[in-house]
């Protein structure tokens, strides 16, 4: 009894005062889903973000001389957990890694009032491009619309879009409704037909009705936002109504290894773009071998560590290391603060050569931010599977970044007057 | 000890008729009170008000709205979720559409409009019954997230198909949206919660509470001793909407500050409705210690490992967490069916008559 009070005391001190532990080091934790709905595609993800992190410490003692403190906090996907874990963790971190558009939508707001710098690669909002009025966040390298043109540009590759009837099928939520601003405007310009086809959270796995507009509606691409249980169910449906896979192009999180086994040959040609690549022969995945695998610290297996999520996971902790290694160099000390990581996130310059360094040439296109991008709009590689595994379709597709960049600073424009009074990046020249 | 009640004298039916009828319990109401008021705020952390204080308070309110329609008046609503967000959606349009508005008076509107929709989809309870009155309430959260969903109207056109809580002012200080703080914040879901709590317990013992009462126990004999059933399903339908739809306006606004149509879902409505169960139906009290347990527990045992430097990876802790909880539900089920309320009940009880049970 005397030890069940001592513990009832410990943990309502811990709550009251907060997650107060202390540990040495650069503290980044990651709003992990490990579990719930998301997690077949989230562990891969965070087991790559964790052992880039831990080869840093394992390799070169942390960045720059000082240890990465990489702490996960489990959030199921929900954003209840995740506003939690935000709140645990934001005393103490230099970065926070929200991991869903509801979660990045809630913590938005709150990062220009408690100053941490917010890194959301390739999701969250587009307009957080917009460094100018989004002072504190980051979606390096490529932001939702970059993946819609991209998708279009690749499109216009292989035909005149002119004409021809573009199905839009995505997740009815945030996250799936967020490339449709860039595409109705493209529609327009390019004078092709965009046919949006929701897919509601409840029907993620039973897309017959959606499908069967689709064999109705005979749309010549099928361009799909999908997330979770949805872009198996999709995969799966398409194979069944026999639509021709090398028409379908999925987003980045819509090229999952696991999602396309399941359809194994018949999902041949199936393609999505992305921005990250796995590259067996980097050395970075050499020296993973040497430092984790070999000693048995990784929750990781050979077979998730040769997909394109691991790897992706590894390009986002690499893209967070590098923020702080030029923040360390510009400030001259190792252990930096928020501002000043968000002063490195914002002068990333990820040249070949400097990936060629990092070991990961090929992972990644190379980009560069400023004050003014926080995105750094890379450009991405169409994959396309082949049976068995992803390849590269394609070279690297850059996005239109003019068109972008208009709707970018309208946008970011209405968010912050929506919003207001929300504090600009005044400091900003550009 | 604790509970004697000796020497306490009624003298008039007033007396014996008040709040409450044993001393002590009005004294451990006041410290209560003052924790919350003074005391909490002194010493909690800005994780303590965000993750603890301030969601479980909403999460009562919520739980106290639907046990007036179902523990009162027995009529089961499985659409709780949807009616907070009809809440939640008409104070986002009150606020944008009347930026002068005091975001209070905003607030307490905004239950007027879930009080109309949750009347809307009561009429079908003059009719029918039980399970088939929750499928007919189902409808109601099926249908009004839909809505949320497919009206661009409610949500201003934005794109991402969210509301965003803007920026509140009153009286020179931020109450709502990104620059408020946690401190406000509590203060005005608590003021709002307790003024709710004591409406809602004066209304439950009053006519309109008794009433309710009959209907819940039989309707038929209730129809008999001359109660409108019609008014009191609808009114209780009514009331009951109205403090879901403010505790919606105050879950949104106070504290989550973004919100997107699915988080109105179903699972909100059960989180709920398990408050309520396990609280206790036809309780007040029970609500609070019903999300005590549901809300506040899990969040809670989070820290324990950390507090105590046991290095269990947070995936672990989130399974371990799921695990304790559902057992500690299972577990308080069996030893009082009745909810955590009734148990508080027997245990005052037999602190009264201490040390001589019967």
């Amino acid at each position: 009894m005397k030890h069940f009070t001592r513990l009832a005391a410990a943990a309502a001190l811990g709550a009251l005062m907060g997650g107060t532990a202390l540990a040495e080091g650069l503290y980044t934790p990651n709003l992990a889903y490990r579990t719930g709905p998301f997690a077949a595609t989230g562990i891969p993800i965070m087991n790559g973000q964790k052992d880039y992190m831990e080869l840093l410490n394992a390799r070169d003692g942390g960045i720059g001389g000082v240890p990465v403190d990489f702490e996960e906090c489990e959030t199921g996907y929900s954003t209840e957990k995740g506003v939690e874990c935000y709140e645990k963790t934001k005393g103490r971190a230099i970065v926070t890694q929200p991991w869903s558009t509801g979660i990045t939508l809630q913590v938005l707001p709150k990062t220009n009032v408690d100053e941490i710098p917010i890194l959301a690669p390739g999701y969250g909002f587009s307009p957080m491009a917009d460094g100018k009025v989004f002072k504190w966040a980051f979606n390096t390298p490529l932001s939702y619309w970059d993946g819609a043109s991209i998708i279009l540009e690749y499109l216009s590759q292989q035909g005149d879009l002119k004409g021809k009837k573009v199905a839009f099928l995505h997740l009815d939520h945030p996250f799936g409704k967020e490339p449709l601003p860039y595409l109705e405007m493209k529609a327009e310009s390019q004078g092709f037909e965009l046919l949006p086809i929701p897919v509601g959270l409840k029907e993620m796995q039973n897309q017959s009705a959606q499908w069967l507009q689709i064999r109705r509606e005979r749309p010549d691409y099928v361009i799909m936002w999908g997330w979770g249980a949805m872009n198996a169910g999709a995969i799966t449906e398409a194979v069944k109504t026999k639509f021709p896979m090398e028409n379908m192009l999925g987003v980045w999180w819509a090229g999952h290894d696991a999602d396309l086994n399941l359809v194994g040959e018949a999902g041949k040609g199936y393609k999505s773009v992305s921005w990250s690549f796995p590259n067996p022969d980097a050395p970075i995945m050499a020296d993973l071998q040497k430092y984790l695998v070999e000693p048995g610290n990784t929750l990781s297996n050979p077979e998730e560590m040769a997909g394109v999520f691991y790897s992706r996971g590894l390009v986002i902790s690499m893209m967070l290391a590098e923020g702080i290694h030029v923040a360390q160099a510009h400030f001259g000390k190792g252990e930096i603060s928020p501002s000043e990581l968000r002063w490195g996130l914002e002068n990333l310059n990820l040249t070949e050569e400097r990936l060629a360094e990092l070991g990961m040439t090929g992972m990644v296109p190379p980009f560069s931010t400023s004050c003014a991008n926080h995105t750094g709009h890379s450009g991405g590689w169409i994959l396309e599977w082949d049976g068995a595994k992803f390849t590269k379709a394609s070279d690297l597709i850059m996005p239109d970044s003019a068109a972008i960049a208009e709707l970018e600073e309208a946008k970011a424009k209405e968010y912050a007057e929506a919003n207001a009074p929300w504090p600009m990046n005044d400091d900003c020249k550009m | 000890m604790l509970y004697r009640t000796a020497g306490q004298f009624k003298t008039s039916y007033q007396a014996d008729q008040a709040l409450f009828p044993i001393r002590q319990d009005a004294v451990l109401l006041g410290i209560i009170l003052i924790f919350a008021w003074a005391i909490l705020p002194l010493v909690a952390s800005e994780f303590a008000y965000q993750t603890l204080l301030i969601p479980i308070l909403i999460y009562s309110l919520a739980a106290l709205g639907l046990n007036i329609l179902t523990g009162y008046a027995g009529q089961l609503s499985l659409g709780t979720a949807a009616f907070m967000g009809v809440g939640a959606y008409a104070c986002y349009k009150l606020v944008t559409l009347f930026p002068w508005m005091n975001p209070i008076v905003a607030i307490l509107l905004s239950g007027v409009f879930s009080a109309g929709v949750g009347v809307l989809f009561g009429i079908p309870s003059l009719r029918i019954k039980g399970f088939y009155l929750a499928i007919a309430t189902l409808a109601a959260q099926f249908f009004l997230v839909w809505l949320f969903e497919k009206w661009g109207w409610l949500y201003n056109y934005n794109a991402s198909g969210a509301i965003q809580v803007p920026n509140l002012e009153m009286f020179g200080v931020y109450v709502a949206g990104p620059q408020a703080s946690s401190v406000v914040q509590y203060f005005v879901v608590l003021g709002v919660v307790t003024l709710m709590t004591l409406i809602c317990i004066n209304l439950t013992r009053g006519t309109l509470g008794r009433s309710w009462k009959a209907t819940r126990d039989m309707d038929i004999a209730a129809e008999l001793i001359g109660i409108n059933l019609m008014r009191s399903k609808l009114t209780a339908f009514a009331i009951s909407s109205y403090v879901v739809g403010v505790a919606g306006a105050l879950f949104v606004f106070m504290w989550r500050g973004a919100a997107e149509p699915n988080l109105f879902d179903i699972p909100l409505s059960f989180r709920i409705l398990f408050i309520a169960i396990i609280g206790g139906l036809g309780s007040v009290l029970g609500n609070y210690l019903g999300a005590i347990l549901i809300v506040g527990l899990p969040v809670v045992l989070n820290t324990v490992p950390e507090a105590l430097g046991l290095p269990i990876s947070s995936a672990t802790v989130e399974h371990l967490n799921v695990m304790i909880v559902g057992s500690l539900i299972v577990f308080f089920l069996i030893i009082e069916p009745h909810g955590l309320a009734r148990l508080w009940a027997l245990i005052r009880e037999k602190l009264i008559i201490w040390p001589f049970p019967h």
